[in-house]
């Protein structure tokens, strides 16, 4: 009896410790992201996040096709993580994230004066600040080009459409395929549409401004019409390859080190990003010209990236707010730009850029600036994986490009009405 | 009280309850919430009629192509997956060597999550470095190398190809479980009386298997209908819509928010389940007397 008594009381004593060790155990907060927008190097923060503070990071890394179903999921069925991952931009952090509701105001945190006027407006609503910026916004998706190819064939960069088909022309007929493209991942391939809009705006100006006034549709643009048939047609003339459809885009650049492509849509991390794969293969290589389809010279510019959001019902909101406050300090801000080969900066104040001498002459070289139509034009973005889908109908041959200009304006439309937009009343 | 029951019938109000309220109710819910206008993008609730069922049975929408697609993968993987099950079934039902070891091979893929198989498919059908169109160039047949899951003509055929390899093991297993309850004695008569192995199949073994074959068909058009792992793993829905089935279009309509019009497609679904199951019971009802 004795004994048993005494057992009794060993194991409530360890029940007791086993349940204080789980009120003091660590916290964990959770964090979905599409791939690629969590660096390695992020990677390491939250590693020495952990050491500083015993709050631990769970990454969850959703494939890019599927993420943005994942997380409207998430949020429409109040299932979130601590905190989320989205693209940003004035109209979709009211239309399609609904931040007032779904994310914490992140105004008062301590890194919210440092951020980037710009980049601050995309991610704020009613003055109040929901986002924080998780990439590079100074990059543009321009056509990358291998020099070493261009030289051999005594390329020179292209200044419209006609000479860029020319272009990619004599670079297949030497073996080489001219463009890289990866239609697999679903983000990658309708960025040669969506950058496009200062082009749209250069031919047909004040198409943004009335597409967000419903006075006009997509399908009423005749340069929507022929820069999707600039796209076909480029297709069609073999210049994508025959793997365009299966290819990924973290091999783009594999492929273009090893020669097999001549060109592909990247940003401006995307040298130093070959050069850190491929040593060989020196950064310089790599030159860049804006996207001649309707015969465009200007450049797309996109004040909006990746972001950081803590979910409103978050249970761990003060843990996740620490961690942004962590990343955003300049030494970790400066550790994320010395240490992922695609930032040469961050919209942050305090941190020191490395642009190369290639990419300042690059951005020198076309002064005329427009705002990229996925930010510049309302309900573009929350389609983009449907505009994807719709762009392969296209390349496939199963619809036309006006089919898919309606379409896109069809799915505007829906989007509209269900937000109870005054301008679709 | 009824005398023959064992039971009294106040012994079903519990499951009877449960069923109510975690099956009927959300159910019909469900359909209420297609009469509305409910989304992610407003807070107000309106009834819109059947605007959502115009919307779905619209031209301008994909949402016909997917119930199109959704039917003709019933219909296709139903068909091919009972021939082949029960193809299987009756070699897995004689004599041969290692029998248990075949049976298991063949069971083995339905036990794999399909989104375990869909990975290693899409990793299988890649048309440049993936397994088959490598083995068919080792082999000198190019020509029938195909961009198995990224060209829209055969894309959905490759669909149906992965699931119908992934199911068939397990409508193998009920059939054979369905030849090992018919008697002996019925080949032996048939031994006697001359008959061969094609008469024992379809004068026996057959007639004796079709309430098994309404089990696996019931079974088989139930999962059909309902398919989305493996669409979703494999395609995506893609190339373009041309794999999407409707079970991708709800999960896109509830991830873009348009709740109402999710609700709208699992409404009609639910009503297309409704009548086929209803036939499907009457038959297996008829099925269940079998007269050689």
């Amino acid at each position: 009896m004795k004994h048993r008594k005494l057992l009794s009381i060993v194991l409530s004593a360890l029940l007791c410790l086993v349940m204080t060790t789980g009120a003091i155990a660590e916290t964990t907060i959770t964090y979905i992201a599409s791939q690629d927008w969590v660096q390695d190097a992020e990677i390491e923060l939250g590693e020495k996040f952990y050491q500083e503070t015993g709050i631990k990071v769970d990454y969850q890394i959703v494939p890019s096709d599927q993420y943005t179903n994942l997380l409207m999921t998430k949020l429409n069925t109040n299932e979130c993580t601590d905190i989320f991952g989205s693209q940003a931009g004035q109209f979709d952090v009211v239309t399609l994230l609904n931040v007032e509701k779904n994310a914490l105001d992140l105004s008062n945190e301590p890194w919210a004066a440092t951020l980037d006027p710009l980049a601050a407006a995309e991610t704020s609503v009613n003055g109040k600040l929901y986002g924080q910026p998780v990439q590079d916004l100074s990059a543009v998706w321009a056509i990358a080009y291998n020099k070493q190819i261009f030289n051999r064939l005594n390329l020179s960069v292209p200044t419209n459409f006609a000479e860029f088909m020319a272009v990619c022309e004599a670079i297949k007929a030497d073996g080489v395929t001219p463009i890289f493209e990866a239609v697999t991942d679903g983000w990658h391939h309708q960025l040669w549409f969506c950058e496009m809009g200062p082009a749209i705006e250069h031919l047909e100006p004040g198409t943004a401004e009335k597409l967000n006034n419903n006075t006009m549709t997509f399908a009423d643009s005749a340069a929507a019409k022929l820069l999707v048939d600039q796209i076909k047609q480029m297709v069609d003339a073999g210049y994508w390859g025959e793997d365009y459809m299966t290819n990924e885009y973290t091999d783009a650049a594999k492929y273009i080190a090893s020669g097999e492509y001549a060109m592909t849509v990247a940003n401006q991390g995307f040298p130093t990003e070959i050069n850190a794969a491929y040593p060989e293969f020196p950064a310089e290589d790599i030159g860049y010209f804006v996207i001649p389809l309707c015969d465009n010279q200007i450049m797309n510019v996109n004040p909006v990236g990746p972001t950081r959001f803590i979910w409103s019902g978050s249970p761990n909101a003060d843990a996740a707010k620490a961690y942004l406050e962590f990343l955003a300090r300049p030494e970790n801000l400066q550790y994320q730009i010395d240490n992922v080969a695609k930032f040469n900066t961050l919209p942050y104040a305090g941190v020191q850029d490395k642009y190369s001498d290639e990419l300042k002459a690059f951005y020198a070289a076309y002064p005329e600036q427009g705002t990229v139509y996925q930010t510049a034009v309302k309900y573009v973005n929350p389609q983009w994986m449907e505009i994807g889908k719709e762009l392969v109908s296209v390349l496939l041959g199963d619809q036309t490009s006006e089919q898919f200009l309606k379409n896109i304006d069809r799915n505007r439309a829906d989007q509209a009405v269900a937000a109870q937009d005054e301008a679709w009343k | 009280m009824n005398k023959k029951q064992i039971y009294p019938t106040y012994f079903t109000f519990g499951t009877l309850i449960l069923y109510v309220v975690l099956y009927v109710l959300p159910a019909v819910m469900g359909i209420g919430y297609s009469f509305t206008d409910w989304s992610a993008y407003s807070d107000q609730l309106n009834f819109v009629g059947i605007e959502n069922f115009k919307t779905v049975f619209s031209s301008d929408y994909n949402y016909m192509k997917m119930i199109g697609n959704t039917l003709w993968f019933t219909l296709v993987t139903t068909i091919v997956k009972n021939v082949l099950g029960l193809a299987l079934a009756v070699l897995m039902t004689k004599q041969v060597k290692l029998l248990n070891f075949h049976r298991t091979v063949i069971y083995l893929p339905c036990i794999l999550s399909a989104l375990i198989v869909g990975m290693i498919f899409k990793s299988v059908l890649n048309p440049k470095i993936g397994l088959l169109n490598t083995a068919l160039r080792a082999i000198g047949l190019d020509g029938l190398c195909q961009k198995w899951l990224t060209d829209s003509k055969i894309a959905f055929n490759s669909v149906m190809a992965v699931d119908i390899w992934k199911g068939m093991g397990y409508i193998m297993t009920i059939i054979i479980a369905g030849i090992m309850a018919i008697s002996p004695v019925y080949y032996e008569a048939a031994a006697i009386d001359g008959g061969n192995a094609w008469h024992c199949f379809r004068y026996i073994t057959l007639p004796l298997l079709m309430p098994t074959l309404t089990v696996t068909t019931v079974l088989n058009v139930i999962y059909g209908l309902k398919v989305f792992d493996t669409v979703y793993s494999l395609t995506n829905g893609g190339p373009g819509y041309a794999t999407e089935v409707l079970y991708t279009g709800v999960y896109k309509e509830f991830g873009l928010g348009r709740y109402a019009v999710g609700t709208t497609l699992s409404t009609i679904m639910f009503l297309v389940m409704l009548v086929i199951g209803y036939f499907m019971i009457r038959s297996m009802a008829a099925n269940e007397d079998v007269e050689l």
